[in-house]
């Protein structure tokens, strides 16, 4: 390992890396071809440096601001001349933004596209944001949809979903997601769980498990039709933070805990085995942390009371007997 | 001090860890995959991300239960006697933590080691403090100590980032309290120490038997940085010297040098951004882009917020149109530079991105929504943007 530092020296001052000789070393063990290590070394040493992150967080922050802005800017000096011209600039630049992805986009295919240029989705989000922003602008202006206002986000939902099916775009498709879970009112956000304001209605959380399963079971069917396969994902992460967020606070509201508690071993089970199907260990994350949870629930309703040694107890041995479990069979919790 | 873990374990998953980058990005074969890990055996336990997420929220719990237990049959014993013990069973979980688990059970950042490393942490830091009634001073030396130990010991990244804390904190507090001339020049100080920092890692990056460290040093690279630009920032002294040295501005009156931090607040990033360039080094890079933006910030604050959505908007275009621009001039290779994605980042996880997508832009969609919606309106929430920026 020590034998070619002169080598790198002169090329790059940080690539020290603890690998910085594997390539080669890999090379002259015969693990890898000429031409491949010809292509690695470059990049390991240091001699080629990829700004593919950093340009596409540039773009990322540049739509956030973008749109927040613009969100903001649509609703003031209604009426003046120069708030239309530039509602006017931001309907052009929507259509921009989608003259583009239809002409350079690929077209429409049931699999994983991959983007034609590195900032292809970018342009996507930004032309799907401002064209939501402008429209529903404009029905608050004319109201057109005066009778039926979550309308507007029925209709923003479904936008998303054609987008982000239409380019392959999994950020669009979270939006549409989150459009259509806050067209039934519930929220899909961890802060807003966070800072205890979810479900604030009676009974959201009974929404929430409902609209979990049917989206989920809507995303298995499109999966076993072999369309967009890659977006089960997305789709089964969301209807189960809904579902058992649904049914943690279901439990906690008292009376029929029980039936929760059921639910909620019934999304562990459901999550366990989508865990090892997928080989997906978040789900596997939800279906502990959500077991725990609700068995801690139940032996607090029936054995375990009042006494707190107990409970120090209770942490010791169900924690460390989880984790004698985990990596007892750690084999069977390995990536591939 | 050395590390507490096994050289050709560490880097033989080093090699593996890198193989699979190369793999996943299509530059080899499975079946080569495969050889290489057959070549590089490793026998360390390192599961994923989420199981180590998992079994460090398990070992928290259960440590927590242990604590109690000791805290309800000792607690009541006095205050000598609790210090001294906290002390013994911080250093007792170093113990365990060490010759156990990594030694013994062969545990590398297994999620459980990272849990009662902390814990360990924590208990060692309160109980030493505890014994010399908290002094400041005391506390600050002990929490560097402790940290850098465990940094340095266990390859940790979380206690280097506290250690360097510890440190800044340290040299800061002995300042304050020296007072007079020593408060004014704390700037110079911080910028002086901490550039050396920086420079002196650099050249340890170079030595190739700390080669274990880099991760850790690479942190300490980043961190000096960020302190040697907020200690020059305007924003940062002014508002330090107002709200913890009662500096009083009356009308017109500016802070001391005034004119020396305007500049180095302009400088500073600038300067890396060209360093990160020139020398095509990333870390330099990213530092100068956050460097830049606070910059921003820095004079929005004091020449005015006045129209919030207007800034946002201009500097939201300009970003995208600089990204853009810079996407389309790279097309080619230049200065060794590329657009291309060679190696996909560990967190570069596409659906966490689309995640942070939903997060973060779904607020802006339809003023409408937010207005009408009542009670659980939930996502719609607008806003949400000006406090990002």
């Amino acid at each position: 390992m020590e034998r070619s530092c002169q080598k790198t020296e002169n090329f790059s001052l940080d690539s020290t890396s603890m690998t910085k000789n594997t390539p080669r070393e890999l090379f002259e063990k015969g693990l890898i071809r000429e031409d491949q290590f010809n292509k690695i070394d470059v990049i390991n040493s240091g001699k080629v440096v990829s700004v593919f992150y950093e340009l596409q967080t540039l773009l990322y922050l540049g739509v956030l601001l973008f749109t927040s802005g613009v969100g903001i800017l649509i609703y003031m000096n209604i009426g003046s001349l120069g708030h239309l011209i530039s509602i006017f600039a931001l309907i052009l630049l929507s259509i921009g933004c989608f003259y583009y992805a239809f002409k350079k986009g690929v077209a429409y295919s049931n699999d994983s596209v991959k983007p034609v240029t590195p900032y292809f989705d970018y342009v996507v989000l930004l032309g799907a944001l401002v064209f939501v922003s402008v429209a529903g602008y404009l029905q608050f202006q004319f109201g057109i949809l005066n009778e039926n206002l979550e309308l507007v986000t029925l209709i923003t939902s479904v936008f998303f979903f054609y987008i982000a099916y239409r380019f392959d775009h999994l950020g669009v498709l979270s939006l549409a997601i989150t459009a259509l879970a806050s067209f039934w009112s519930v929220s899909i956000s961890p802060q807003k769980w966070y800072s205890g304001t979810f479900f604030e209605t009676a009974n959201l959380h009974v929404v929430a498990i409902i609209f979990g399963v049917s989206v989920a079971a809507i995303a298995l069917v499109l999966e076993m039709k072999r369309i967009k396969i890659h977006f089960t994902f997305t789709y089964l992460n969301f209807c189960s933070l809904l579902f058992f967020a649904g049914a943690i606070t279901g439990l906690f509201i008292g009376e029929w805990w029980f039936a929760y508690l059921l639910l909620i071993y019934g999304g562990c089970l459901f999550a366990y085995v989508m865990a090892m199907k997928r080989k997906s260990f978040l789900f596997l994350l939800y279906a502990f942390i959500c077991a725990y949870i609700g068995t801690t629930y139940l032996l607090e309703k029936t054995i375990l009371r009042d006494a707190i040694e107990i409970w120090f107890l209770y942490s010791i041995f169900s924690c460390g007997g989880f984790i004698y479990f985990i990596i007892k069979y750690k084999n069977y919790f390995k990536q591939k | 001090m050395n590390h507490a873990y096994n050289e050709v374990n560490l880097y033989n998953l080093a090699v593996i860890k890198e193989s699979k980058r190369w793999s996943s990005q299509g530059l080899i074969e499975e079946v080569q995959l495969k050889n290489i890990e057959q070549e590089y055996p490793c026998s360390f336990y390192h599961p994923n991300i989420i199981i180590r997420i998992l079994l460090f929220i398990a070992t928290l719990f259960a440590l927590s239960g242990v604590t109690g237990l000791l805290a309800l049959l000792f607690g009541k014993l006095g205050e000598g006697i609790v210090a001294t013990g906290c002390l013994m069973y911080g250093t007792f979980s170093f113990v365990i933590l060490d010759r156990v688990l990594v030694n013994q059970y062969r545990h590398y950042k297994s999620g459980v080691t990272e849990a009662l490393l902390y814990h360990a942490c924590g208990f060692a830091i309160v109980g030493l403090s505890w014994m010399a009634d908290f002094n400041t001073y005391f506390v600050l030396i002990t929490c560097l100590l402790v940290f850098s130990y465990a940094a340095v010991r266990f390859l940790d990244l979380l206690t280097t980032v506290a250690a360097i804390g510890s440190l800044a904190g340290l040299l800061f507090y002995a300042c304050y309290e020296a007072g007079g001339i020593f408060q004014q020049v704390i700037p110079f100080v911080f910028i002086l120490c901490f550039g050396s920092v920086y420079v002196i890692t650099r050249k340890l990056k170079k030595h190739n038997h700390l080669k274990f460290w880099l991760l850790n040093m690479m942190i300490v690279e980043v961190i000096s940085l960020l302190l040697v630009y907020a200690a020059g920032n305007y924003l940062v002294v002014r508002e330090l010297s107002i709200n913890l040295m009662n500096l009083e501005l009356v009308g017109g009156q500016d802070i001391p040098f005034a004119f020396l931090f305007y500049a180095l607040t302009i400088i500073v990033p600038f300067a890396l951004l060209y360093t990160g360039i020139k020398h095509k080094d990333v870390l330099a890079l990213r530092v100068s882009l956050i460097a830049i933006a606070f910059t921003v910030f820095t004079f929005k604050y004091y020449y005015g917020f006045g129209h919030p959505e207007i800034t946002l908007t201009v500097a939201g275009a300009l970003l995208f149109g600089i990204g853009m621009l810079l996407f389309n001039y790279l097309k080619k290779m230049r200065g060794g530079f590329t657009r291309e994605n060679h190696l996909a980042e560990k967190w570069a996880n596409l659906n966490l991105q689309a995640f942070v997508i939903s997060q973060t832009l779904g607020g802006n969609q339809s003023g409408v929504g937010s207005q009408i919606e009542t009670g659980g309106g939930g996502k719609f929430g607008g806003g949400g943007s000006t406090d990002s920026f």
